[in-house]
């Protein structure tokens, strides 16, 4: 009896301490999660609450000073770059290591590792893009021509793998423990693929949608649908700008054959509309103190834990503060003693298709003139948890990957497309760029620095204490006949290869332009002068107008003022066309008491997209409703295309109401814009209804709903929601419901650097820290924290300080 | 006498060895703990239980105050479970049915090794 209850009871507890230490499904184990020692309890503690005198790291030559200031945020002092980055890499680990783990597991297609077949897809995809293959590329690329940069991103890593070795179970980021997995090793590589990764986040093409509409409009009405220009072209670099070059562009070769079949392939996911940004400098001139100003603001997906990470680097020959990607060494947006710069994204089309030609089903070879060139192929193996490991194998050819083909995403056997894209060219470094950009003094040393930088093209806006200010569109852009990469290319044909690259110096830039402020928006980087062929189909119409409004009116320029353009809401969109639309609406809808409120709401509207303001909900409903009414026909074509922008739609309706591309073939008689305004008003009727009963509310904010989303989107309670500020798409506090402002920072250079930034997020990464998302309400209020530089030796507002040695 | 005892000391072997040692270790020790004061069967299963549960409820209770972390909220959102305090509760009822199978297998082990020494006593 004895042993058959001893042999129970061993039974019973050995299975249940085996039992509690399994995952079941996505519940991860219950008691490695619960234990109040190791689990998620321990993930309670700020960092304050942990604070060490303290830590060691290995392989430096001097110790290194670590000061927190009030926000969590680092000043590291070190004596030399190897210490610096190799402290930059454990202390951003010791605060960011599970989001800098993930975004390169999702960037060299790898998060079915972790989350099982559900991203099985999006990892095929990621791979068949070729990021890791043009990280992989970097690599060898700095091995071969820059060993010092790469020994600085090697210290890099080597300080985030000390501190992986050095983690407790019990400091063990909260996501690893609910997602049951644990960090591996960090290597230069990741640095890499993760500046690879913001390509992919910021770079898009439509090449698919317009090779679909030239078949479906014909080029006639492709061209004044969607024109190159707009009539108002507010570019980035001022239109006075002379191009004193000669220019090496290609002409267009004649006859060209475009492939002509309709195409019916999934769209790449392109970046999100409203993802954007501003930066601007104005010279002393304008300013009330004579002093240059400086300001930032990137707009991206608003994310928890933040894409940014703020950090002063300091040795004893440079100091430096700023944003940092939590992955990436030294600051990307900041500032140091002699200047500050800002990046806003260059987009121009920098990514091509081509159609290949195979000889055979074997793919070995595909058609080049009168050749056969020979394929390479390249057997992805992706690990998917719970299941076997996935192969896919994807060819490459001389332009790059073949992302569709028969096994990926096309309904169509015979069609194969090859993607060309920048980001697959080992020969930039970003890294470098950035580095040089921490250390430099002056104007000329900002330029050199940019000089190894490729991609995601770049706005780079500059000023100096000395009292320049500069922009620089930097990338490399490939150099194209007109109209080259508009559509998909038939690769067979040598004369749609790329022809080379626009030189450095033919990049589009200005030093000190009479006007007195330099600015960038995202939208067209020059006017129709510059002698390359710049297209692309994002650009941006409205910010860009409204912020060269402001900055030319404004005179006695002082940090508060630009703050407050940061945080302006001011929707020249609406500006533009509600006048317009209400003038078609006349006196329509006019009987019913609600339409009477809702007009009334529209008629009293400033044009201010503050929290509070119905009249920004009314209209931005309307517009909505009115342009899908307007393009029904035209996207309901059974392929990939895309609408004409809102600028381009608002010109029709007001300059050519009546035109006949408003008639709606479905419908009888003969329709107009008219037509289209009161269908939306209908729309917008019946979606306030729904919205009132449900919601009740409709100011701005109310409606809108931004959300920062943790990066796992499964984890709502780690997200923060339904915060309440103003701003929308191509408004310059561009805040919209999931993206907007992810950085903002404004920096005045007088004699002491005046510096202030802000991030919707916090400086931790841990969700149980009340350092995780207290920057959140500062934020939405349009406030900032300080940024000044500080010194070692600066004793005011010290959180905690760390000794690393 | 020997429950009180068991239970008291159970709770500082789960305070301080489960600061450097997982659950699954302090499983064993306190199994290896009820071998050696051998408490009665029932002793054993609510001294161990006791000792553990409470110990771990007592740090969750702990953590939570000075902390004054929204985590645990967080965590029970996530779950399902609603609140912090539910996962308070789930902590101690784990920390019970660990500690106090543990402790009930070492009186079980004890007794039957007891067993067998009388029997060989008695022989």
């Amino acid at each position: 009896m004895k042993y058959i209850s001893f042999l129970g009871t061993l039974l019973l507890t050995g299975a249940l301490g085996v039992l509690v230490s399994l995952p079941f499904g996505q519940i991860p184990p219950i008691a490695p999660l619960l234990d109040p020692n190791h689990g998620f309890w321990q993930n309670s503690f700020s960092e304050d609450q942990l604070a060490e005198e303290a830590l060691s790291l290995e392989n430096l030559n001097a110790a290194v000073e670590v000061v927190y200031d009030e926000q969590l945020i680092p000043h590291i002092y070190a004596e030399n770059e190897l210490d610096l980055y190799r402290a930059q890499g454990y202390i951003t680990a010791k605060h960011r290591l599970w989001q800098m783990e993930f975004q390169t597991r999702a960037a060299s297609g790898r998060l079915s590792e972790i989350v099982g077949p559900m991203a099985l897809e999006l990892d095929r995809m990621t791979r068949r893009k070729g990021l890791a293959y043009g990280a992989e590329k970097g690599i060898s690329y700095l091995t071969e021509n820059d060993p010092a940069t790469l020994a600085l991103v090697e210290a890099y890593a080597d300080g985030v793998n000390q501190y992986i070795a050095q983690l407790s179970d019990a400091r063990l980021p909260v996501e690893y423990k609910i997602l049951n997995y644990r960090p591996e090793a960090w290597s230069a590589y990741k640095s890499l693929l993760l500046l690879k990764y913001m390509s992919d986040m910021l770079v898009g093409d439509r090449d698919l949608e317009y090779s679909n509409l030239k078949k479906i409009l014909g080029k006639v009405n492709l061209d004044r649908l969607y024109p190159e220009f707009p009539s108002e072209n507010d570019p980035v670099i001022e239109k006075e700008r002379v191009w004193d070059f000669t220019s090496l562009a290609p002409a267009k070769p004649d006859s060209l054959n475009y492939p002509e079949e309709t195409l019916h392939l999934e769209p790449l996911v392109q970046p999100t509309e409203g993802t954007g940004s501003n930066n601007w400098a104005v010279s002393g001139k304008k300013t009330k103190n004579g002093n240059p100003i400086l300001a930032n603001d990137p707009h991206l997906s608003l994310n928890l834990p933040s894409l940014w990470y703020s950090m002063q680097l300091s040795t004893p020959q440079h100091t430096v503060k700023g944003a940092t990607l939590p992955g990436a060494l030294g600051v990307i947006s900041g500032f140091n003693e002699n200047i500050a710069w800002g990046v806003t994204n260059a987009t121009k089309d920098t990514r091509d298709w081509y159609k290949i030609t195979f000889q055979d089903a074997s793919r070995k070879a595909y058609k080049y003139g009168k050749d056969w060139k020979p394929t390479e192929f390249r057997v992805e193996k992706i690990a998917v948890k719970g299941q076997e490991v996935f192969l896919d194998t994807v060819v490459y050819t001389h332009y790059g990957p073949v992302v569709y083909d028969q096994s990926f995403k096309s309904d169509r056997q015979d069609v194969n497309f090859a993607l060309r894209w920048i980001v697959h060219q080992g020969t930039s470094n970003e890294q470098k760029t950035f580095i040089q950009l921490n250390k430099a003094t002056n104007h000329e040393q900002y330029t050199e620095a940019l000089k190894d930088y490729a991609a995601p093209a770049q706005n780079f806006v500059f000023a100096s204490k000395s009292g320049d200010i500069a922009m620089r569109i930097q990338g490399k852009f490939p150099l194209k006949w007109k109209e080259q990469g508009k559509f998909f290319m038939d690769g067979a044909d040598p004369r749609m290869e790329w022809q080379g690259y626009i030189p450095f110096e033919h990049n589009a830039s200005t030093l000190n332009p009479e006007r007195g402020f330099v600015s960038s928006a995202n939208q067209h980087p020059v006017d129709s002068t510059y002698p390359y062929y710049v297209f692309d189909n994002s650009y941006e119409h409205y910010r860009n107008r409204r912020l060269n409004r402001e900055l030319s009116r404004m005179e006695q320029i002082t940090v508060e003022d630009m703050k407050g353009l940061q945080y302006d809401s001011y929707n020249l969109q609406a500006a533009e066309s509600l006048p317009v639309m209400l003038n078609l609406l006349a006196s329509y809808g006019e009987s019913s008491k609600e339409a009477q409120k809702y007009l009334t709401d529209l008629k009293s509207w400033d044009f201010f997209a503050d929290p509070a303001k119905k009249g920004q909900t009314l209209y931005s409903i309307w517009f909505a409703e009115t342009s899908e009414s307007i393009w029904r026909e035209l996207m309901e074509q059974g392929a990939p295309v895309l609408r004409p922008n809102n600028y381009q739609t608002i010109a029709l309706m007001s300059t050519f109401p009546e035109d006949a591309i408003f008639d709606v073939h479905m419908a009888e008689g003969i329709q107009t814009a008219q037509y289209h305004v009161r269908v939306g008003f209908d729309s917008l009727l019946v979606a306030m209804k729904n919205w009132e009963s449900k919601e009740g509310d409709y100011g701005w904010a109310d409606y809108k709903k931004t959300t920062i989303q943790h990066l796992v989107p499964n984890f709502k309670a780690f997200s923060v929601t339904e915060v309440y500020t103003g701003g929308g798409s191509g408004i310059l506090n561009a805040t919209g419901s999931r993206h907007g402002a992810s950085w903002r920072m404004v920096v005045e250079l007088g004699s002491t650097i005046n510096a202030f930034g802000i991030y919707p997020g916090g400086q931790s990464g841990n969700p149980g820290s009340r350092f995780y998302d207290n920057f959140i309400p500062i934020w939405a209020k349009g406030d900032y924290v300080n940024f000044d530089l500080r010194k070692k030796v600066d004793q005011k507002g010290v959180l905690f300080k760390t000794t690393l040695k | 006498m020997k429950f009180l005892l068991f239970t008291l000391l159970s709770a500082l072997l789960v305070v301080f060895l489960n600061i450097v040692s997982p659950y699954w270790v302090v499983m064993i020790a306190l199994t290896v703990l009820a071998g050696l004061i051998r408490p009665s069967v029932w002793g054993g299963f609510f001294g161990g239980g006791l000792g553990m549960g409470l110990v771990w409820l007592g740090q969750t209770v702990y953590i939570s105050a000075v902390t004054s972390s929204t985590l645990p909220d967080k965590m029970g959102a996530l779950m399902g479970l609603g609140s912090g305090l539910s996962l308070m509760v789930l902590t101690a009822v784990l920390g019970f049915i660990l500690g106090g199978c543990s402790g009930l297998l070492g009186v079980m082990f004890r007794n039957l090794v007891q067993k067998k020494r009388t029997d060989v006593y008695l022989g």
